[in-house]
């Protein structure tokens, strides 16, 4: 029983990690029913971006302020990114046909993968050790860090907070009216560019507060590590019903969960298969995911 | 084919026979890999140009047909020739078994499952499913083909092998363009529904066109092991599959110069830059992108018979 409530802490923090990821995918698919290839890649920025600032402000800051700073700065910055991204890959196929805005999305992935590569080498980089201290919490012989407290909250606070801005306010309200119908959106004022910049900021910051929970929950990041991620968070927006956003958090928690279970009682050279198959699995008897609903399109 | 069309090809072909011998041995083996990567991609284009289905997992077909003939040679001692077959046949069923269940579903979700399906494929294969795959490592050591007492091991008759299954390749996507399928596939990509209504089986074209670019993919699969006398996991993972529907759209879907002429840009030309060394694929993916932009339908797009300019615009 001691497995099981270990693997679901696990599972969990891992899960809040995809749900985090995944966000920026659904939110972006949602608005431009385009799979943003490049967020993965995002991500990846984000974590050597995190591990920048962490390597030049340790010891002049205490740590509290420095997680601080370091999460601000690199949400600013990968942000920043996404609408770079937006703005150069992604506009100007607005009107083409799908699948060169596809093409066009796994370019920018190359770029920014192979941009990390020239910047900070093959090589794997290592987080420090003592950015967050090592503290574990036992409950009835279950281990729980700060790290993963410290995941779980925030990512929770995180997904609130969308959830309330997409639900209460104006911008969110026009976001979720670009969803369903763009050219409707349009005629009632809605600004859509403006709405489709908002998407990638806050989808960017979010897979940035991703990135650094990776690199500091694994402590290894590698330049590529964007692919495995990306599609991992992909497949947990699937489960939940892409273009959903509860759907997306709901699947990024199901899936951690999922993987963890896997991994500690299976084995875990089969886990990124039986991920994959969950997916299939999911594909043929329900497309839509476990949130998302009916549309009148035939799936 | 017209007169102009019949010279093109005739000149494209005389190019790629003399080529050889102008080559040193490095390139005359990646002008080997352009072939094979040429038919697969023709393939591809089978399933994504021409019947609009969006399938990011085609490596699964051609690294079917590689390991297949790689096992049955290497663990039951059959001759490369008798692989064959197998080797056509078995990506044919595997991509009706595959394809039957998803075949409906729309654009992005097909997209997905087949990189699903190919995440679990190369994991499989790293997992020594069976006991015959060998690993990460693959398997080395696959015996020449013969035929006729003529034993293809030299690098200049792999050569002339691969030239063979693109000629071949082509012959069969020329005759699918001006058959039946080929007609109800461009229906179907067109218009799903207003084909269905003019009595043409979506389901079952679908399933044919996953059927025949699984079986070119096999085959281009065969000649790949014969090349390196070996199979890896590596050679058949998503990002392969990645790069064959890459080719397929920046060259131009369903234009076979559009496919040819992408292989080339996305395989041979970063070769050209290997002393840029990892640099030029960020380059590539610049190029990617501008590629889309300013031709959005591929370098080389296709041009449809005489069907007047303002029935074609959308």
């Amino acid at each position: 029983m001691e497995i099981f409530f270990q693997q679901l802490v696990n599972g969990l923090t891992i899960g809040s990690i995809y749900a985090l990821v995944a966000l920026g995918y659904t939110m972006v698919y949602g608005v431009l029913k385009l799979i943003n290839f490049a967020h993965g890649d995002l991500v990846a920025l984000s974590a050597y971006i995190g591990l920048v600032i962490i390597m030049q402000l340790m010891g002049a800051l205490s740590p509290t302020v420095l997680i601080i700073i370091t999460f601000i700065a690199t949400m600013i910055i990968t942000a920043i990114g996404g609408v770079i991204l937006e703005r150069a890959a992604y506009r100007p196929l607005r009107k083409a046909p799908r699948l060169s805005a596809v093409v066009s999305a796994l370019g920018a992935s190359l770029i920014i993968e192979n941009g990390i590569m020239l910047i900070w080498g093959p090589m794997p980089k290592i987080f420090p050790a003592s950015v967050i201290p090592n503290a574990n919490y036992s409950l009835h012989g279950v281990y729980i860090s700060l790290m993963q407290v410290l995941v779980l909250i925030i990512s929770l606070i995180l997904m609130v907070a969308l959830y309330l801005f997409v639900n209460r306010t104006k911008l969110g309200t026009a976001m979720r009216a670009c969803a369903i119908d763009q050219d409707a959106a349009r005629l009632m004022g809605i600004n859509v560019d403006k709405v489709i910049v908002t998407t990638f900021v806050i989808g960017s910051a979010l897979g940035a507060v991703g990135g650094l929970f990776i690199g500091m929950y694994y402590r290894g990041i590698y330049f590529n590590m964007g692919w495995i991620y990306g599609l991992n968070a992909f497949v947990a927006a699937i489960i939940g019903g892409i273009g959903n956003i509860p759907g997306a958090m709901l699947g990024g928690m199901l899936l951690g969960i999922f993987n963890a279970f896997i991994a500690g009682y299976v084995s875990s050279s089969w886990s990124l298969a039986l991920t994959y198959v969950l997916l299939i699995v999911i594909m043929i008897f329900r497309p839509t995911g476990i949130l998302g609903e009916r549309v009148a399109e035939k799936v | 084919m017209n007169t102009k069309n019949i010279l093109s090809y005739g000149v494209f072909f005389a190019i790629l026979i003399i080529l050889p011998f102008f080559l040193n041995s490095d390139w005359v083996s990646v002008m080997t890999t352009f072939l094979i990567y040429s038919v697969v991609s023709l393939s591809q284009d089978i399933v994504l140009g021409r019947a609009g289905m969006f399938d990011m997992g085609h490596a699964i077909f051609f690294g079917l047909g590689a390991y297949s003939t790689a096992i049955l040679n290497m663990v039951y001692g059959w001759p490369i020739l008798a692989t064959v077959p197998i080797a056509i046949i078995l990506p044919i069923i595997a991509s009706i078994l595959l394809a039957a269940p998803i075949i409906h579903l729309r654009g992005d979700y097909l997209l997905v499952t087949t990189i699903g399906f190919n995440i679990v494929f190369t994991q499989a294969l790293k997992n020594n499913v069976f006991g015959i795959t060998g690993g990460p490592n693959g398997i080395f050591g696959v015996e020449p083909l013969k035929i006729l007492g003529f034993t293809f091991s030299s690098q200049l008759s792999i050569y002339y092998l691969a030239f063979f299954i693109l000629l071949l390749t082509l012959v069969v996507i020329h005759n699918l363009e001006t058959s039946k399928p080929g007609r109800a596939l461009h229906y179907l990509n067109l218009d799903s529904l207003a084909s269905e209504c003019i009595g043409i089986n979506t389901r079952f074209y679908r399933l044919y066109a996953f059927g025949l670019s699984a079986a070119l993919a096999g085959l281009a699969g065969v000649v790949f092991t014969l090349q390196f006398s070996a199979v890896s996991p590596d050679a058949f993972n998503f990002i392969q599959s990645v790069l064959f529907f890459t080719i397929v759209l920046v060259g131009g879907p369903s234009s076979i110069p559009g496919v040819l002429l992408g292989t080339f840009f996305m395989f041979v030309v970063p070769e050209m830059f290997r002393q840029f060394a990892e640099a030029r694929y960020l380059v590539f993916g610049v190029a990617m992108i501008l590629i889309m932009i300013w031709r959005p339908k591929g370098i080389w797009p296709v041009k449809f018979g005489r069907i007047p300019n303002y029935l074609t615009k959308e």
